[in-house]
């Protein structure tokens, strides 16, 4: 393993100035120079918009990295920096100061260079500064966590191979009861396959139902597809994190599988920075030039409806839906028109967002804000300009199409109160999917391997335990309540569950505070635990890591066969984890 | 008609600008070469649009104030930018022709017209100073280079007003001072973004064309 942080942890300031010249390419030195502070970018941007606050405006935090360009390279700022606002790096203080700028205040969305005169690109020097802080370790603990997750794992969630093919069998298994064709599946490894496909870590560990949606997609497709068993993680944090080295090693990583395998071509699944980084960056970063093509699951399922292997049936979504555009996906991927098409094709009313396509605004939680929890209150703020835009389209549901920005928007919509559900563009396509076979088993079923397993459910709001408990009774299985968390872990002690529903937000101990002793106790580490909750503080515990994440989540308010399907995955994989080993042929 | 004037002023106006713009031009050659020296990262990717589409567009939409967002919505801050960079443009021109034909800007509507061009570019440049002054967020942005260069730019302009006449050595004596100054200044101040600014478009759009992304598809409803 490589990685460009400094292994010693000492923070040098020469090496932090020494890299910057380095970095430098011609485009960065064109941005830097060409400013000319006219203000025309400040109100492209989300954070100035919803703060009003100066310090916000693109330029002002760009010049924040300017600053050392014009001190360090800028030839009359080397004679006289005052005169041209430059300033070199000389403390580590300086360097906090500049993690919260092009950390905690961009998510390099790069709306404001599409709204440049000049077309600085700002998100092009925030990622340089990046890089040059995450190399002396310095970048909000979430990045640094995932990016060392990714470096030793493969993947950003740090799943193993096991749980990640128990996983996809489980999810087959969903498939063969979804379509009705015992003979379904989700092929691993398969050689030669038309297209080897890659998903964001967040399908398998968090939202099985897009990758369960995709399968059902390409099963009505009728084709030749294959996961890889390795390599199979689209997502790229050196892309947020400006280490140039991680993303060519997360690059390789998938296209090493395509190469294996023989595939034809490789399809990334809805995630915005998983294609951008998978399709346009990491290519260059790794000085690869592949030999196969690399497309967005958009863009095949697109090319399925046109060539007629699927057909799809509006009627099933009579909801208006709008389109949240990713910004990794439009504005740096030039995907604007195909989730249009799609969503035009799977539901009646379709509701354009204004302003949209290359201009639309941030979800928020774009450059990996997600997984920086020191910034959430700041990011929830700034999603004001977002949650405006959903509300005046009317619509009741949103689209878009990766799975950051499910989250991002998720958090906003809870935050801001407006009750939409948010899900990705192929999830509306596998509700519209017209297919031959009828549906056989619904995704709310219970099998009978583990009916009569205990779960323990703790909240302290009474209806929802109430609510919470019923649900999984009348499904077969066996409750026990807690109605905070002390009693909670109390339970969990003395019933020793199988499964444990747990609320975040609290009175006295907090679910994170059980969570995390729970994780730490030996006799009940392995408890799957799901987070019922509507407390954003959950990302902390995806993210952080102190202990291993949760198993599941499950959004409040809750919709049944969400949480069901939680627990099913996780009881049913428990209970082939203890059962004896069988292969099945795959 | 022109005055005749004192063998300072004559060498001001020609030598003078002859040797400060083969400096202004020996400097740009190595800025540009300077430039140059920076690696351009290879793209490996095969393009999904038109990167000569992109640039393109890149380069047209300086003329096209509906299709940034920014210009869209601030549209008089383009009409602003047109009318300022309009006036430096005939400022430049007029550098030119007074020296050499003096005749050509003799006539008295053709002196009207630079007036009243040099006057407006001044209004522009004098509102974007009170801008940098009133508005917190280019308060917060702005260097003494930002100042300096655009209220040097102002009173160049106003001394364009006053030498368009050719009839008050003192205005051309001012107009022409000014000038060779400028463009000994300008190479190393932010007013040589002119000079980034073809190849910065270029970068833009040929790596935005390459991914599809230039020219935009943006359907706008809105102001």
């Amino acid at each position: 393993m490589t990685s460009a942080a400094d292994p010693s942890g000492t923070i040098s300031i020469d090496t932090f100035v020494e890299g910057f010249h380095e970095k430098l390419t011609r485009q960065a030195v064109l941005s830097f120079a060409s400013c000319v502070h006219c203000g025309l970018c400040t109100d492209s941007c989300h954070y100035y918009l919803a703060t009003g606050d100066p310090a916000m405006a693109p330029a002002h935090k760009v010049d924040q990295v300017r600053k050392l360009f014009k001190a360090e390279v800028d030839w009359l700022g080397r004679l006289a920096p005052w005169w041209v606002g430059g300033r070199s790096v000389t403390s580590e203080s300086q360097l906090r100061e500049l993690q919260d700028v092009v950390f905690g205040s961009c998510t390099a969305c790069r709306r404001c260079t599409f709204s440049c005169p000049f077309g600085v690109d700002t998100g092009l020097l925030i990622r340089l500064a990046r890089g040059l802080l995450t190399a002396q370790g310095i970048a909000p603990a979430g990045v640094l966590a995932v990016s060392k997750d990714q470096w030793e794992t493969g993947n950003q969630m740090a799943i193993s191979q096991q749980d990640y093919l128990e996983t996809l069998e489980w999810l087959q298994d969903e498939l063969r009861g979804e379509t009705g064709d015992p003979e379904a599946s989700i092929p691993i490894d398969k050689p030669n396959a038309d297209v080897v496909f890659v998903v964001n870590p967040r399908e398998i560990k968090y939202a099985p139902l897009s990758l369960l949606a995709a399968a059902k997609i390409f099963h009505a497709a009728g084709e030749n597809w294959t996961m890889p068993s390795v390599g199979w993680d689209n997502t790229n944090f050196g892309l947020f994190s400006g280490d140039d080295a991680l993303g060519a090693h997360m690059g390789k990583l998938a296209y090493d599988q395509v190469i294996r395998l023989g595939g034809r071509k490789m399809v990334v699944s809805e995630c915005g920075h998983g294609f951008r980084a998978t399709k346009w960056e990491a290519p260059n970063w790794a000085g690869m030039d592949l030999p196969f093509p690399i497309e967005s699951f958009l863009e095949t399922m697109v090319e399925y409806v046109n060539t007629g292997r699927i057909a799809l049936d509006p009627s099933r979504n009579p909801k208006p839906v709008t389109y949240h555009d990713p910004c990794n996906l439009a504005r740096s991927g030039g995907i604007t028109e195909e989730p249009r098409f799609l969503l035009k094709h799977a539901c009646l009313d379709f509701r354009e967002m204004t302003p949209n396509r290359q201009e639309n605004f941030c979800c928020s939680g774009g450059g990996g804000a997600m997984s920086m929890s020191e910034y959430t209150q700041r990011r929830l703020k700034v999603a004001r300009v977002k949650a405006d835009q959903i509300t005046a389209t009317g619509a009741t549901a949103v689209a878009t199409a990766c799975h950051n920005c499910v989250d991002g928007l998720t958090d906003l919509i809870k935050h801001y109160k407006l009750k939409v559900p948010v899900r990705n563009v192929c999830e509306y396509v596998g509700d519209a999917l017209v297919v031959e076979r009828p549906h056989v088993a619904g995704l709310d079923m219970m099998p009978a391997s583990v009916r009569g397993r205990t779960v323990l459910v703790v909240d302290d709001d009474p209806d929802t335990v109430v609510y919470l408990t019923a649900l999984l009774e009348d499904h077969g299985l066996r409750t026990v309540r807690a109605r905070n968390g002390s009693e909670g872990l109390q339970a969990a002690r003395q019933e020793r569950p199988d499964a444990i529903t747990l609320d975040i937000a609290m009175p006295g101990r907090s679910g994170i505070d059980v969570f995390t002793r729970l994780r730490s106790n030996r006799e009940l580490a392995s408890i799957p635990v799901i987070i019922v909750t509507g407390a954003i503080e959950f990302r902390e515990l995806v993210y952080h890591r102190n202990v291993p994440p949760p198993d599941g989540y499950v959004e409040k308010p809750v919709r049944p066969e969400l949480l069901l399907m939680s627990v099913r995955k996780v009881l049913e994989l428990r209970h082939r984890a203890a059962a004896p080993p069988a292969g099945d042929g795959r | 008609m022109p005055i005749d004037v004192s063998p300072f002023t004559s060498m001001l106006m020609d030598q003078a600008q002859l040797v400060a713009l083969a400096f202004m031009a020996v400097v740009y050659a190595l800025k540009v070469r300077w430039l140059l020296r920076f690696r351009a990262p290879v793209e490996r990717t095969p393009a999904r649009g038109n990167e000569a589409r992109g640039v393109r567009y890149a380069m047209a939409t300086i003329a096209m104030p509906w299709e940034l967002p920014s210009t869209r919505v601030h549209w008089l801050r383009w009409v602003e930018f047109a009318v300022f960079h309009v006036g430096i443009a005939a400022a430049i021109g007029l550098t030119f022709v007074m020296p050499y034909w003096p005749h050509l800007a003799g006539a008295r509507p053709v002196v009207l017209a630079f007036q009243l061009v040099f006057g407006a570019a001044t209004l522009a440049a004098l509102s974007r100073l009170w801008r940098r002054v009133a508005r917190p967020e280019l308060r917060l942005i702005t260097s003494p280079d930002d100042v300096f260069s655009l209220a040097l730019l102002a009173a160049w302009l106003v001394a364009g007003i006053l030498a368009a006449p050719q009839r008050s050595e003192p205005s051309l004596v001012m107009f022409f001072g000014l000038t060779a100054f400028f463009l000994v200044y300008v190479p190393f101040s932010k007013i040589s973004h002119y000079v980034y600014w073809p190849f910065i478009r270029y970068y833009v759009g040929r790596h935005l064309g390459h991914r599809g992304a230039y020219p935009t598809k943006t359907v706008p409803r809105h102001a």
